[in-house]
């Protein structure tokens, strides 16, 4: 009984990261089959890969996921970042309830904060298009770049800031000098993580995209639908690639920021 | 400008891009949906403000209520093998991993942050009628005519698990790698076996992480609806995508900021009831 339940929970956690990895693993290994199939080894080719990047739709969906996740995490990030300096660095009252609220996006429903985007553009009269989608992916986002950077912020040394005041540094040079050199690290990480929050969103898109702002996640979704192409699996296996390369970059930093003593 | 008032303005400047973007983005969004909830339908598919309660009307007849409670089911099952998967991974990272915990963990955010579309691709490459495992299993003769995997409720749950499984290891693992050994090593001493101070110990610290797994599973399973469309055939109906249908297909959009409301209210519950326990067990340990 003893024995069972020491092998029990190294056992549960091999089969658990068995699961996580091995539906990748195979969805990209068959991205290179020359054939068809996702069965069958047909030959190691890259065709595949050539079709889905002339793929009309999905080159279109492409430049809109690209074009909106830069934007977006340009602005979630900067909105993110001084909500979370706020935080640390300013006296105000209600900051817990401030905190709620910046990261209540990430708790709520997204399909209610989605239809609550569709219903606000049906009564403004706003079109759907790239500012909508923007728009959305930026409220999304928000909760990650702020809790990246507040805690970074909230570990930053207080005596810095001191130190610099009286070396006779003023606010904005405490800021510009001190401050931003030692949080850039995690805004880029928060940078990076938005930019793939919003590359990634799939329930905001459905709601907010217009005709000709379909972004990738849905365009792959409606050739889903009618059915699994190998097209499908090459350009999965291309964003598999990208994604695990942002997560090495953020994650190098992390760690790299763990392992100096302090 | 004296100090003090030149130090609010830095802040009200710090804050204002958050607030604003919470206001307009989140705050007076809802607010429309509730009004909308309220509004009547023009024969033009357009609505037209005013108070009626036709739309939850509708809502609570009986063929909504199957809809409420697949949804209900669900987000409960899902929680449930969420939790029964997830916890023996976190325990592992955090108690038996060593010094692979750091590993583990970053292995554990891959699958975490790949395109929710291309993970459902994945699966749908495994369990199609010509799938990977179809395949295998017919050729290792162990059945003779492929299952029918996709399209069934088994399908959808393997996508739920898959979907929010990082997502319930993560908050465990926090509450589990903030134990101290030392409460075991006591345990252990007074003659606990490792059963015994599982349940005595281990898993009372570790309840505030699993109740924030379960917030994290439970409310976005409600609201769900890729995954039962792609895995599940989209056959048994549910919360998320009456919501798509009413708001996308049907341009109904009083009913559809109906169902929207009520989705929000029941998470709004679960959340407000999960900072409840979370304080009282906090208190508690104090």
């Amino acid at each position: 009984m003893r024995k069972m339940l020491a092998l029990y929970v190294p056992a549960a956690t091999l089969l658990g990261y068995v699961f996580l990895f091995a539906p990748l693993l195979v969805l990209v290994i068959y991205a290179f089959n020359g054939g068809r199939s996702t069965v069958v080894w047909e030959g190691f080719s890259l065709a595949w890969f050539a079709e889905a990047l002339v793929d009309r739709g999905l080159r279109a969906g492409l430049q809109v996921s690209v074009i909106v996740a830069i934007a977006s995490a340009v602005l979630a990030t900067a909105i993110g970042t001084s909500a979370a300096l706020a935080v640390v660095k300013r006296p105000f009252a209600g900051k817990n309830l401030f905190s709620t609220l910046v990261i209540a996006p990430l708790v709520l429903p997204e399909i209610v904060l989605a239809v609550g985007l569709l219903v606000a553009t049906v009564w403004t009269g706003v079109p759907l298009g790239y500012g909508t989608l923007i728009a959305g992916h930026v409220l999304v986002s928000i909760p990650f770049s702020f809790l990246i950077v507040r805690a970074a912020a909230s570990g930053l040394d207080p005596r810095l800031d001191e130190a610099a005041a009286d070396l006779g540094a003023n606010g904005r040079q405490i800021f510009v000098r001190v401050t931003l050199p030692l949080l850039l690290p995690a805004i880029l990480s928060a940078f990076l993580l938005c930019a793939v929050i919003s590359f990634d969103n799939f329930v905001v898109s459905t709601f907010v995209s217009g005709v000709g702002s379909t972004p990738l996640p849905i365009q792959i979704y409606a050739m889903l639908k009618t059915g699994l192409t190998p097209k499908i699996n090459a350009l999965g296996a291309m964003l598999i690639a990208v994604n695990v390369l942002v997560i090495l970059v953020v994650m190098g930093r992390y760690l790299k920021t763990i392992r100096k003593p302090s | 400008m004296t100090a003090p008032r030149r130090g609010n303005l830095v802040t009200l400047a710090l804050l204002a891009p958050s607030l604003l973007s919470a206001i307009l983005l989140l705050a007076i969004p809802i607010l429309i949906v509730i009004a909308f909830s309220f509004a009547e339908q023009d024969t033009y598919g357009g609505a037209k403000f005013g108070f009626t309660l036709t739309s939850y009307r509708e809502l609570f007849q009986a063929i909504y209520l199957p809809i409420f409670l697949n949804s209900l089911q669900l987000a409960v099952v899902s929680t449930v093998i969420c939790l029964l998967v997830g916890y023996p991974i976190a325990y592992f990272i955090a108690l038996r991993a060593g010094r692979y915990a750091g590993l583990l963990l970053a292995l554990l955010l891959i699958p975490f942050w790949i395109d929710f579309i291309v993970r459902m691709s994945a699966w749908m490459v495994l369990l199609g009628r010509n799938g990977t495992i179809n395949s295998a299993l017919v050729g290792l003769g162990v059945i003779e005519q492929p299952i029918r995997m996709i399209g069934t409720y088994p399908a959808v749950l393997v996508g739920m698990l898959y979907a929010f499984l990082p997502t319930t290891v993560l908050p465990i693992y926090a509450a589990l790698s903030g134990l101290d050994g030392r409460l075991l090593e006591a345990a252990d001493d007074l003659g606990a076996t490792p059963l015994q101070s599982f349940w005595r110990i281990t898993f009372p610290l570790s309840l505030p992480g699993v109740m924030a797994a379960i917030l994290f599973v439970f409310v976005p399973a409600m609201g769900v609806y890729a995954i039962p469309v792609l895995l599940g055939g989209g056959k048994s109906i549910i919360l998320g995508n009456l919501i798509v249908q009413l708001f996308l297909d049907f341009r109904n959009i009083p009913l559809g900021a109906a169902v929207s409301v009520v989705l929000l209210a029941i998470s709004s519950v679960i959340i407000v009831c999960y900072m409840r326990v979370l304080r009282s067990v906090e208190e508690a340990r104090v």
